[in-house]
Formats: structure tokens, C-alpha cells, sequence
């Protein structure tokens, strides 16, 4: 099949690379964006594992290049994959379209407008000629996101167009190995569902968060809390880490759309509350450091141990460190951080801060610390040399943002531990 | 030499007794071009003097009267830094407070102009620190909540300006919340406290003695407020992170317990009611942002320079202050009311109240000898489409005769698209263009009204002044405090008085301190007089 995907974000490249392994010949635009705004964090491919490999593959192989929007326009079949505020650019790719493709043209939307907009697309188009759009949530998780397109469980689709699912079915064919259920809906369902799955991980991880912090206040051990909470059937094991915060660029994004989307409809407070809490949460093993040294930071070595938004992925976008360095440098600490994979990304957003010192080694990092800091939750971190850890550092203290480690064991060893809510 | 034995004055007595026989309206008719003759303009303000009951030989009478004062000696001298607070010995400089960067002048051996500045950054790295939610209370959470203690002149001109100006704020303000407390019994406080949050709330303690007992006695509530929420965190840190001191004695800050780092600074040379200009500004610019309140002493100085260097004829601070000395002096009238038709200056005629009375509500010289003379009337006011439901039946019926300044801006809602916003703010002209108009003119502005039975009538002949800005804004808000500032500067000179001191607040705060014990179990009460026995009684008996 001939496609042609719009878009520069992870959904797009994710989509190009892997319906171009599988034998389709496919376009890629990504300079649609005609008042050349970029948007503010820019989706990285090297922050994705696998995914610059898989695309360097499609490319040698001719079955994936990167087009003028111009060229991109000849196929029948195309994947808008925007961002969500970029609505307007998709109603004139569907307009130019629509003229071009007199029947037979299929668009598929992947980008999150909010709920009903794929239908107001749809209208741009003539459906009785098979002019036909349908709405395919993207459902990757970054840091597995290929992995998450090849292998889905579930594939939700938001189609009313018998022509158009028919052709869907045979796209995603080579991905339904694993596949259980077909779920067939209206585009403004799909759209819904997309948004309701989304706010509702956010209000578990909220909810454990909140319950955390009362733990602290109430000297209980969330850990055990957690425990006797996902024995529960109803309740089950997912989204239910207390930590520091939630990041990420489109979780994020996606929520701030919903909790716009029931504060205008509905004047609910719920996932604005929520969204506020995480900020707040992110600043959390920054609380815990500034009480341990009564509200007193300045010239404090810290270490931080993890900087992306979580673990197998160099992203940082709305990362807790981004939040816990402002703060740290604000109060006139000197930082040490280590990250397997964004350590470099951490540097240029800092613009090489003279206080923020980037180490390869985690080890390295601790040299002379105050207190170390655990915002992600890196494999790696989870079984470090305890007696390396307490040569290097001034103050044997440790703040762990992810509860990754065994209170009772490091405080054996004569380090101060603080966890979420234990 | 009284001001009384000057030619002007008396050449001003003998047409005063002309000009009381006569009525604003006949001004009126005799010359339809008052406006013309009577209404200045200094950048973005229009100033009315048409409706006073003056002609063209009163201007230049109570010019030539200014003259033999040696007015503009004294405005010299005030800008130089003289020790025009006699009774204290030392300059008022409120100008040098918003004097720009790069001007010099050395008071008493100090270059003050860079000192202020160093003060001014010095704030704006604490508002920015506020700002950027990097100022952080002893739970690590950041601050969204100021409350400012203090009293007098450590809490109208920044409440003023705060309510004034709110729809400036800067984004980076929009989070934080600015609150003010004054009153000694607590009650203001207690409310607040109730649902403000203790982790996230930070305390300006604004006192340029810090020994005002009204402001001591709330920030000690403030600090036991935190005390039991902050159970295990040190008194030492609570104060280090929720208390900023505005002083102009950093000894006594530092002795109640907010180290230096978190003090801001103003001299003994900004008198108390004078010092919104100064720190004691943080909350203005707390929620104007430092841009907004760099505005507002902008506007001031340049009022300032209006005041230093224009004819004292086009002068519109001394223009004010004189048609106030005739209208006290000459004619008699000795109640003011301030009437802003802009609820956004709600708190202007209480800032008013205190400049004026704590000022010229004098009645002993220079020199140290009785006046024989009236010096500063009776000021009240009111947002005025609410006094016109008050009290403006006293106004237009009763039998006091009160000089009134009508404040009003001629733009407003200009970004609002909401067409009934625009019509309340026409409705709000309307209103105050008839007001003074039936004040000044009486009902000879309707045809017939002499026919009307005698409850019906209007006398008018009551003087206004009304003054018109472009727009409400940080640079025309500055504008008309410095205004009103010079205005009692020169009505101080005229009079003879020393307006920077205010000893007659003090004794009240002595015999305070003795009923303070009076009020204890046991206490000895004999010494009182009978009125004050009985009351303490009653007091007692009823806490029994």
C-alpha cells in the first residue's frame, strides 16, 4: 500500500517505521506547520529506543522517505498525525485532499483534536464517493512504543465507513498476531475512549500519590498499604506506584485536553486537581531534602540518580528533574546528576548550567553529596554498591523519589532513607 | 511673619468678602468660558477648577500669596533634602524615592539616589524569587499567599494601589494572592488565618519603627499561627521562611526575629505616610510585578518634575493646594469629601484621610506659636455612586458647606467586549458629571426649579474640583498620589506647619500602655478618672 503519514511526533515516526517494515511504501511529512512555530518540545527519535534504527532500515530499504507536503499528497491513503493543537492544518491537509482524491481516498486520524473533531472532519469530505475518515487512537507508551504498534492486545477503531475498515483491517494485518479483540466504535467514541483510558491511569497514579503523602503524615508504610490494596480484584496491580510525579509529553497533553474538555463542559475541578498535584508531586524528594536540612540548601552538593520522565527513555519532557533542578539551583545548590540515556538532554536544557555537573558514572555522581536524589527508576539503580555509595558521600543520605529501595537494609547500613510515603 | 500679615492675605479677605456674597452659577453666566480659563492639563490628567467659586484675580491673588510664602524656596529645599521636618530634624525625600537611576543627590553626606536603587533591586530579587514560586515555607512547598502587616502608612498605600491597579497584574502574579491586615484586635487577622494555608503563606511585616504595637501584636499571632502548624520545625526557621521585615530599623527586625537576609530597608526619612514609594511598596509590586511598580514611581516623579519646574500658575499640585487655602481660609468651608467615581480607588479617600489630616491637622507653627487660623479640614469620601446613596443628601440640602474633588477616569473597558460593562462605565460619567454640576450650580441647571416647593431645591454653590485621567494606569495612579502629596506640601507652607511629624498620635499610645495593666485582675484603678474607673469595672465584671 501507498501511505503518506503527517506528522513529526512519536505516533508518526512510530507508524512510518513500522508500516514501512512490513512492506508498505510510505511518505512522511514533517514541515507542516506553515507559520514555522515549532512546537515548544520537540519530539526527539533518539529518545525512542529501537526507533532510529527501524527507521534507518525503511529508509535503505526505499520503503520510507521523507517528502515535501506537495509530493506527500499523491496516495489514496494517509495518517494524520498531528499535534493536538494543530486541528486547523489538519482541516486544510483534508480539504487538499478531498480535491485531489475525488473517491476513494482514506484518512486515518491518530492525533487527539479532542472528542468529536474527527467527525467535523469527516464533513470536510464527499463520504458517498468513499472520501472517508475513521479515527485509530494511537495507544504507544513511550519507551515501547514499536513495540506497542506491532504487538497490540486491542486495536480500537472509530469508523463509520465500511469501504474505510476494510482497509484498515488489511493496514494493520501484519500487527494482529497477538491480537485479541477488533474494537469497533463511532470516531467520537473512539475519541472518548482515548481520553477516558488516559485521565483515568492519571487519577490512579494521583490517588496513590495522595495516599502516599498521608502515609507519610500518618508514619505507615504505603508499600504494605499498596499491597493489601491490589489484592483486590476490582482494584488490580496497574498505575499504582506511588512516586514522584508523572511526566512525559503526551500523557500530559492528553490530560490537560480532558481536564479542559470537563472544566469547560461539566465545570469539573477533577483532572485539573489532579494535573496541579503532580506538578506539586514532582517536587516531592526536593521537599523531603529541604526539611531534612531545615530549609537551608545553600551550597549543598546534590546527586541526582535518573532524569528522564521514567526509565528507557532519553526524553525529558515534563520529567520530575527538570522541576527538582529549578529548585535545587533557585536555593543555590551545586547538582551531580547521572542518567544512562538523558543526561545530554538535561545539559542543553540547563544550557550548561556552571552548577549543574552531567557524570557517566552514578558512582561519580555521589563524589562529596549532601544527598542523593532517585527520580527514575533506571534498572541499573536498583542494586547499587551500597559501601561505594557511603565512601563517596559526604552525607549518606537518600531520597527515593520511585520507592526502588529496601528501607530496612539501608538504614542497616547507616544511610538516612526517605521513600513516598514510607 | 504669620501668613496672615501677608498683603495677599489680607487684599484676599476683602475679596473673599465679595466673592462670598456671589453663586458658581452667576460665575457661570458672567463668563461661559470658564473651562477655558479654569481647567489645566499636565500629561495625562486634566485638572477643573471652574467649578470652585473663583475668578481670575482669586488665581492670582492666592498666586501672589504662594509668592510671599517663598513657595518655591520651600519646594527647593524639598527636593534638596533640607530638614524641612524641623520637629525631627531631619529631610523628608519621598521624591528621592522614585527619583530614575542616574541622578545624584547627596543628603547629609550620602548619595542617596544609588541607595534607593540598590533598595529597589534588592526587593525585585525577592518578588522575583516570589514570583518564579522559588521562595519556599518551611515544608518546601513554594509561597502563593502574602500577607502584609502593618498600619497607617505601612498599609494604605500599598492596599490602595493593590486594589487600584489589580487588573495589571502580571501573569507571573497571577498565582499568588496578596492580603492586608491592620487592625490591633486581631479580627481582620483571625478571618484570614481561618482558610489561608500555613505552609504556602508568607508575612510582610512592614512597621518603620517595628515597635508599632498594632503590628507587633498581629505578627505575633501570625508567628504562633505557624508555631502550631509547623510542629517540628524550629521558631528560627519558621521566621527564616515566612517572614519578610520592611524596617526602617533593622536592629529591632532582627531582635524580633527576621534575620537580615530577609529584611528590606527604607530610611527615617520617609515619613510613614509617605513610604508606598519605598519598600514598604513589596506588595504593590508583589502583585504589579517590579515593571508595574517601576511604573507607578514613574508617574510619580513625573508629577515630580512638574511640581519642581512649572510656573506656580500652571502648577497643578499648587493650584489645588491654593483653591483648598481659599476655600478654608476665605470662605470659610472646612469639610472635604473625596469622591472617586471609580471603585477601583475605594481605598483612596482612607489614603486621602491620613495624608491630609495626618499632615496639616495641625494648629501650632513652625515656630511653635498657635495659629490663629484653620489649617486642614475635615476629609471623608466614598466610591461616588455609593456616597451618592449615603450621604450626598447632606451635600445638596444640609447646611455644611464642603469643597469636594471628583476623580474620574474618561477610558475604561476598553478591552472588554461585553457592551454592558462599557454602558455601567458611561452610566458612571453620567453620574459624576451631574453630581458636580448640580453641586456647584444648584437646580438652576433644570428649567423651573424655582417654582419647586423649598424641600425640593438645590442651593448648590458647594465648590468642586474634578479631576480627569486618560485611564486608570501604574503611570497616572503615581501621578495623582504625588499630586495630592505636593498639594499638602504646599498648603503646609502657606500655614506655617510642619506637615512630616505627627506628635499628636503618640500620647494615646503611652496611656494605652497604662490601661494595658489597668485591664489585669487586681489592678489599681484609683488614678483614673470616674468615666474610665467605671468602664474598667464594667469590663471586669463582665469577663467574670
Amino acid at each position: 500500500m501507498k501511505i503518506t503519514i503527517w506528522g513529526n511526533e512519536l505516533p508518526a515516526w512510530t507508524s512510518a517505521a513500522a508500516l514501512a517494515e512490513s512492506g508498505n511504501h510510505v511518505k512522511i511529512v514533517t514541515g507542516l506547520d506553515q507559520a514555522g512555530n515549532k512546537n515548544e518540545i520537540a519530539f526527539k527519535i533518539s529518545n525512542e529506543p529501537g526507533l532510529q534504527h527501524c527507521i534507518d532500515e525503511a529508509i535503505r530499504s526505499g520503503r520510507l522517505q521523507s517528502v515535501t507536503a506537495e509530493d506527500g499528497l499523491t496516495p489514496t491513503t494517509h495518517i494524520i498525525s498531528l499535534n493536538p493543537d494543530e486541528y486547523e492544518i489538519a482541516a486544510q491537509l483534508a480539504k487538499d485532499l478531498a480535491v485531489k482524491h475525488p473517491s476513494n481516498l482514506l484518512i486515518i486520524n491518530q492525533s487527539h483534536f479532542g472528542v468529536g473533531s474527527t467527525d467535523k472532519l469527516q464533513e470536510l469530505l464527499y463520504e458517498p464517493y468513499n472520501q472517508a475518515l475513521a479515527y485509530l487512537p494511537d495507544m504507544l507508551a513511550e519507551g515501547s512504543a514499536l513495540n506497542n504498534f506491532k504487538n497490540p492486545e486491542t486495536i480500537i477503531v472509530g469508523c463509520s465507513n465500511d469501504w474505510a475498515l476494510l482497509n484498515i483491517k488489511a493496514l494493520m494485518r501484519p500487527f494482529s498476531q497477538s491480537l485479541k479483540q477488533w474494537m469497533l466504535m463511532t470516531p467520537k467514541e473512539a475519541e472518548f475512549t482515548k481520553f477516558a483510558n488516559t485521565g483515568m491511569l492519571a487519577l490512579r497514579l494521583s490517588y496513590i500519590n495522595e495516599l502516599a503523602n498521608l502515609a507519610d503524615h500518618l508514619e505507615v508504610d504505603i508499600e504494605v498499604i499498596r499491597e493489601g490494596m491490589i489484592s483486590d480484584p476490582r482494584i488490580g496491580p496497574h498505575y499504582l506506584h506511588p512516586g514522584c510525579g508523572f511526566g512525559g509529553l503526551h500523557f500530559q497533553q492528553y490530560i490537560e485536553g480532558l481536564s479542559e474538555l470537563m472544566e469547560v463542559n461539566r465545570n469539573s475541578k477533577l483532572l485539573n486537581t489532579v494535573l496541579a498535584e503532580n506538578e506539586k508531586q514532582k517536587e516531592q524528594p526536593f521537599r523531603k531534602l529541604w526539611r531534612h536540612y531545615e530549609c537551608d540548601l545553600k551550597d549543598k552538593t546534590v546527586t541526582i540518580w535518573g532524569l528522564s520522565f521514567k526509565p528507557g527513555t532519553a526524553s525529558i519532557d515534563n520529567a520530575p528533574s527538570l522541576k527538582v533542578i529549578e529548585t535545587l539551583l533557585a536555593q543555590g545548590c551545586k547538582i551531580q546528576v547521572h542518567d544512562p540515556e538523558a543526561g545530554s538532554n538535561i545539559a542543553q536544557h540547563f544550557n550548561n548550567h556552571e552548577r549543574i555537573d552531567v557524570v557517566d558514572c552514578c558512582y561519580q555522581a555521589l563524589q562529596n553529596s549532601d544527598g542523593l536524589l532517585l527520580l527514575t527508576e533506571w534498572s541499573e539503580y536498583w542494586s547499587p554498591e551500597y559501601d561505594e555509595m557511603l565512601s563517596k558521600m559526604r552525607h549518606p543520605l537518600i531520597i527515593d523519589g520511585r520507592n526502588i529501595f529496601d528501607k530496612e537494609i539501608l538504614q542497616s547500613l547507616g544511610f538516612t532513607y526517605y521513600g513516598v510515603g514510607r | 511673619m504669620s501668613p496672615k500679615e501677608t498683603t495677599a492675605w489680607v487684599d484676599l479677605q476683602s475679596h473673599a468678602y465679595y466673592m462670598s456674597q456671589s453663586h458658581i452659577s452667576t460665575l457661570f453666566s458672567e463668563s461661559p468660558d470658564r473651562f477655558a480659563q479654569f481647567g489645566f492639563t499636565q500629561d495625562n490628567l486634566l485638572l477643573d477648577l471652574s467649578k470652585q467659586r473663583i475668578t481670575d484675580e482669586t488665581l492670582n491673588l492666592l498666586i501672589e500669596l504662594a509668592k510671599e510664602r517663598n513657595l518655591p524656596n520651600w519646594i527647593e529645599s524639598l527636593f534638596k533634602g533640607d530638614h524641612i521636618n524641623d520637629s525631627e530634624d531631619r529631610p523628608a525625600l519621598h521624591t528621592a524615592l522614585r527619583t530614575p537611576k542616574g541622578t545624584t543627590l547627596e543628603v547629609d553626606g550620602v548619595e542617596i539616589i544609588e541607595e534607593v536603587h540598590q533598595n529597589l533591586e534588592r526587593m525585585e530579587a525577592i518578588v522575583d524569587k516570589i514570583h518564579s514560586g522559588q521562595w519556599r515555607g518551611f515544608t518546601g512547598h513554594s509561597i502563593n499567599t502574602v500577607v502584609n502587616i502593618g498600619v497607617g502608612g505601612s498599609d494604605l498605600g500599598p492596599l490602595m494601589a493593590c486594589k487600584a491597579l489589580a487588573e495589571y497584574q502580571p501573569e507571573e502574579a497571577q498565582n499568588l494572592s496578596v492580603h492586608f491586615v491592620s487592625s490591633m484586635d486581631g479580627s481582620q487577622l483571625a478571618d484570614l488565618l481561618s482558610h489561608l494555608n500555613p505552609a504556602r503563606t508568607l508575612f510582610v511585616i512592614s512597621s518603620k519603627s517595628f515597635t508599632t504595637i498594632d503590628t507587633l501584636a498581629n505578627a505575633n499571632t501570625a508567628k504562633e499561627w505557624l508555631k502550631q502548624a509547623g510542629n517540628t520545625a524550629s521558631e528560627e526557621v519558621l521566621v527564616s521562611r515566612h517572614f519578610i521585615g520592611v524596617s526602617a530599623s533593622p536592629d529591632k527586625a532582627l531582635s524580633w526575629g527576621i534575620p537580615k537576609s530577609n529584611q528590606l530597608a527604607f530610611w527615617d526619612w520617609t515619613g510613614g505616610r509617605y513610604s508606598m514609594w519605598s519598600t514598604i511598596g513589596l506588595p504593590i509590586a508583589l502583585k504589579l510585578g517590579m515593571k508595574g511598580f517601576r511604573e507607578v514611581l514613574a508617574g510619580a516623579h513625573n508629577m515630580d518634575t512638574h511640581f519642581k519646574e512649572t510656573p506656580l500658575k500652571q502648577n497643578l499640585p499648587v493650584l489645588i493646594a491654593m483653591v483648598g487655602i481659599w476655600n478654608i481660609n476665605f470662605l470659610n468651608i472646612n469639610a472635604h469629601a473625596i469622591l472617586p467615581y471609580d471603585g477601583r480607588l475605594n481605598h483612596l479617600p482612607a489614603y486621602l484621610e491620613q495624608l491630609e489630616m495626618e499632615s496639616n491637622g495641625k494648629s501650632v507653627t513652625r515656630k511653635g506659636k498657635a495659629t490663629d487660623y484653620n489649617t486642614c479640614p475635615i476629609l471623608w469620601g466614598e466610591v461616588g455612586t455609593n456616597a451618592q446613596h449615603a450621604f450626598y443628601q447632606l451635600l445638596h440640602q444640609g447646611t455644611e458647606s464642603v469643597m469636594c474633588d471628583f476623580i474620574v477616569a474618561a477610558k475604561r473597558y476598553h478591552d472588554t467586549d461585553n457592551s454592558e460593562l462599557k454602558h455601567q462605565h458611561q452610566l458612571n460619567l453620567a453620574n459624576c458629571l451631574a453630581q458636580s454640576r448640580i453641586l456647584a450650580l444648584g437646580d438652576t441647571v433644570i428649567k423651573g426649579a424655582e417654582n419647586a416647593p423649598a424641600y425640593k431645591r438645590y442651593k448648590g454653590n458647594q465648590p468642586c474640583t474634578t479631576l480627569l485621567l486618560d485611564e486608570l494606569t501604574p503611570h497616572t495612579f503615581g501621578q495623582i498620589i504625588a499630586m495630592y502629596e505636593h498639594k499638602v506640601f504646599v498648603q503646609s507652607v502657606i500655614w506655617d506647619i510642619n506637615p512630616f511629624d505627627q506628635w499628636g498620635v503618640e500620647l494615646g499610645k503611652k496611656v494605652a500602655t497604662n490601661l494595658l495593666d489597668a485591664l489585669s485582675p487586681n489592678a489599681l484603678i484609683e488614678d483614673f478618672d470616674s468615666s474610665t474607673q467605671g468602664l474598667l469595672q464594667h469590663i471586669s465584671m463582665r469577663n467574670k
